[in-house]
C-alpha cells in the first residue's frame, strides 16, 4: 500500500485530535484525554513548541472505511539525560487497525529515529504499559529495553489539587 | 539550621553541577552512566535552544563543605502530554548527604511546582527507581503517585546503536 510519512501541519491537528482518542480508548483510558484540537494547534505550531509530530497519510482512493486519510501519527519531544545528553522521546505512536501490517508504525519510528539523529540526541525513550505486550514486542524486535524490569525505573506524578497544594506552599519572592 | 538560596544556574555553575549529577550517579549506583562532559552541560544549557533549565541550591561560603558553596541543584524542562497538555519534567533532583533534612528538597520542590502552575502545566513528572525507598517516601508525602505500579506504564528506551540501525533503514 502506498503512504506518506510527513510533519504534520496545524491543519492535521483534527486528525491527530481524533487518533489521541482511538489510542486512549485502546489504552483503556479514554476519560483521560481532555486535550482539544485547538489545544494542540496552540501548543504545537506556536513560536517554541512543547512537541513535533508526524503522520502517515493514505492517497484517496486507499482511505478508512469512516473516509480518513491522515491513519497514523507519531508524537515526541525532546527530553536531556544528565548522564548522556539529548534524547528523543516519543509520546504517542499510533496506527489505525485497519491500517496495521503494512509498515507503517515501523516506518514512523524510524522516521523519529532520524530526525533524533539530527539533533544529535542519543537515545530514545517511550512508555509502554505493562500488559500491552503487542507494544513491547515491537519495540524490543527494535532493540528496546525494558528499563522499568532491568533497572527498576517508575514514572511519578503530581497534579491537580496535589500539584496546586504544593505549589501555593512556595516562597513568597 | 543552614540558610540557603535558590536561584537560576549560570554557566559559573556547570563545574558543580556537573559534580552533584555524578554525586547522584554514584547514589543511584550507576556513575559509570554518565558520559556527559561540562562542555556538554554548558552548550546543553546555555546555549542557543537550551534543553534543560536548572535551579541550584546556595549555602553561604562558611557553611559549605570542602569549599563548595552549591550543595543541590534541580535540572528540568517541559515536556507535552496529548491527553492534558504540558508537563514540567524534574530530569535530577539531588541536595548533599550533609545538607538534608534542613528543608532544601522541600523548597526545591515547592518553587518547582509554583513554576509548574505558573506556566500552564497540567502536572509535574519523574522517574525515581523503586529500591530508591527514601526518595518515595518523600514524594507520596506529597501527594504523588506511581504511575508505574498504579497504571502499569513502563520505560523502554532504543540505545544509540540501534537507533543508527533504524535511520539506517
Amino acid at each position: 500500500m502506498h503512504f506518506k510519512l510527513r510533519p504534520a501541519t496545524k491543519e492535521d491537528c483534527k486528525e491527530i485530535s481524533r487518533m489521541i482518542l482511538e489510542l486512549a480508548v485502546y489504552e483503556k483510558m479514554p476519560d483521560q484525554a481532555k486535550i482539544s484540537h485547538e489545544e494542540l494547534e496552540r501548543d504545537g505550531f506556536c513560536q517554541n513548541p512543547f512537541f513535533e509530530c508526524l503522520v502517515a497519510e493514505v492517497p484517496e482512493e486507499n482511505k478508512s472505511k469512516d473516509g480518513f486519510t491522515v491513519v497514523g501519527y507519531a508524537l515526541y519531544f525532546y527530553t536531556y539525560s544528565t548522564w548522556k545528553g539529548p534524547t528523543v522521546f516519543l509520546e504517542d505512536l499510533y496506527v489505525m487497525p485497519e491500517f496495521r501490517g503494512n509498515g507503517f508504525g515501523k516506518g514512523l519510528l524510524c522516521k523519529v529515529a532520524k530526525v533524533g539523529k539530527e539533533k544529535q540526541c542519543v537515545r530514545l525513550q517511550l512508555s509502554v504499559l505493562d500488559w500491552n505486550t503487542p507494544s513491547r514486542d515491537f519495540y524490543a524486535a527494535q532493540g528496546a529495553q525494558d528499563l522499568t524490569d532491568s533497572e527498576g525505573w517508575h514514572f511519578i506524578r503530581f497534579d491537580g489539587q496535589k500539584l496546586d497544594n504544593l505549589a501555593n506552599e512556595a516562597p513568597k519572592d | 539550621m543552614a540558610s540557603f538560596i535558590l536561584r537560576k544556574a549560570e554557566p559559573r555553575d556547570v563545574p558543580d553541577i556537573m559534580r552533584l549529577i555524578k554525586e547522584l550517579a554514584k547514589f543511584e549506583e550507576m556513575e559509570e552512566k554518565v558520559v556527559l562532559t561540562e562542555k556538554d552541560l554548558l552548550e546543553d544549557g546555555f546555549g542557543d535552544h537550551p534543553f534543560y533549565h536548572c535551579l541550584v541550591a546556595e549555602v553561604p561560603k562558611l557553611q559549605s563543605s570542602e569549599g563548595y558553596t552549591v550543595i543541590g541543584f534541580a535540572m528540568y524542562y517541559f515536556t507535552y502530554d496529548p491527553w492534558i497538555g504540558k508537563l514540567l519534567y524534574l530530569e535530577d533532583f539531588y541536595v548533599m548527604q550533609e545538607f538534608r533534612g534542613l528543608g532544601i528538597g522541600s523548597k526545591i520542590l515547592k518553587v518547582l511546582s509554583e513554576k509548574a502552575v505558573k506556566t500552564r502545566c497540567s502536572g509535574m513528572h519523574f522517574l525515581v527507581a523503586e529500591n530508591n525507598t527514601k526518595s518515595i517516601e518523600f514524594y507520596k508525602r506529597r501527594g504523588a503517585a506511581d504511575l508505574s505500579s498504579e497504571e502499569g506504564w513502563r520505560l523502554f528506551e532504543i540505545e544509540k546503536d540501534d537507533l543508527l540501525k533504524m535511520t539506517a533503514k
